[in-house]
């Protein structure tokens, strides 16, 4: 039985999510409640197009929501993610619901209301652009927990500060801990008489967005 | 005389109404008419002209369903809060937020689309749909027509 998922609304994100779900063989829908944008939907095989409004009960029935194993919410609106997200849990049961935010403060607020999984965008983009801008060549990021923990992937070369030195003459914050070392085919769990070696690769677990700090304290790059 | 005695006893009741349309605007005309204190939100200013040239209350511009404008209009005071704006999505969102972060006991929304009313039950939040009231009073004419 292929797993069935309901996208509504955010054209081009819908878009691309259908046309990856469906290569990966799940029965996909979308409800958009533009006539031009179904129409272009539509041209993409096997996805079952529908016009409307999502956040309405009888628009979701025909598109058999009841049958859902999850449903994604990808509208602008944060009120009307919400809404096509409870309408499914609570009155049609769906196991898996998933929101769109864009507003970072209502994240948790979500969560609270029932939502299964929230995802904020514009955090997801300012994380990425601070990656890439801030550590590009330096440093891996991997955000977790909505950000709040990320883990960082650092490289020692020869010229970085660390280098040579033990763990526990490096002031790092905190909120930071070097998780693993990566030296060659080895991981080493690291001691505080660990030596950092050119060429190590090191695993960094942080909170409170202090990675920062620790990437220039064993790096030296600004 | 009894009656007036405690009636002139300044209530001490702040409401807050979201939504400055045809029903929000008159249940804050007639509040602030009964001496209450009150506020009511609309991001469109042009919207207060709909309130009576007699409104004693207070008003704000701003997106009712942003957290740091509920927090500048005082809701933890508020004894009720009305949501009359014209979506119901909005109206759903900002009662929940009300409900959950804030904590809110009086929380009144109205709602055009009654299929919209799954978690109010759940929350305690009270609901006004208007073609429900239509229909009542429909039935009702009918029943005295005989």
């Amino acid at each position: 039985m292929k797993k069935r998922i309901l996208l509504i609304g955010g054209f081009n994100k819908a878009r691309s999510l259908a046309q990856s779900l469906i290569n990966r063989d799940y029965a996909v829908t979308v409800i958009n409640k533009d006539l031009t944008n179904c129409k272009v939907l539509s041209e993409i095989e096997r996805l079952t197009v529908i016009l409307g409004d999502g956040s309405k009960a009888y628009v979701l029935e025909e598109a058999n929501v009841k049958e859902m194993d999850v449903v994604i919410a990808l509208t602008q609106h944060d009120y009307d993610n919400l809404v096509i997200c409870e309408l499914s849990k609570k009155r049609y049961k769906v196991s898996k619901t998933v929101a769109l935010v864009n507003d970072a403060k209502k994240i948790d607020f979500f969560y609270k209301a029932g939502v299964d999984s929230v995802v904020c965008a514009v955090n997801a983009i300012t994380n990425i652009i601070e990656q890439k801008t801030l550590f590009d060549g330096i440093a891996n990021l991997l955000p977790m927990t909505e950000a709040r923990i990320n883990i960082a992937e650092i490289p020692i070369s020869s010229s970085s500060k660390a280098i040579n030195k033990r763990l526990w003459e490096i002031s790092l914050p905190k909120e930071v801990i070097i998780a693993c070392i990566l030296r060659g085919e080895k991981s080493i769990v690291p001691q505080g008489d660990t030596l950092i070696q050119a060429g190590d690769i090191l695993i960094l677990i942080s909170s409170n967005k202090q990675e920062l700090t620790a990437i220039r304290e064993l790096t030296g790059n600004r | 005389m009894k009656t007036t005695l405690i009636s002139r006893v300044k209530q001490n009741k702040y409401s807050i109404i979201i939504g400055c349309g045809r029903l929000g605007s008159r249940i804050a005309n007639e509040l602030s008419a009964n001496d209450e204190d009150v506020l009511i939100i609309d991001r469109d200013e042009e919207a207060f002209r709909k309130l009576s040239k007699s409104y004693g209350g207070l008003t704000l511009v701003g997106d009712g369903t942003d957290l740091a404008l509920l927090k500048e209009a005082n809701v933890k005071k508020a004894s009720t809060v009305i949501l009359t704006t014209d979506n119901d999505n909005i109206n759903i969102l900002i009662s929940q937020m009300l409900k959950i972060i804030f904590n809110k006991e009086f929380i009144i929304a109205r709602l055009y689309d009654s299929e919209k009313d799954y978690v109010y039950e759940e929350l305690g939040i009270k609901t006004i749909c208007p073609v429900d009231l239509s229909i009542q009073e429909l039935n009702r004419y009918f029943k005295n027509r005989g």
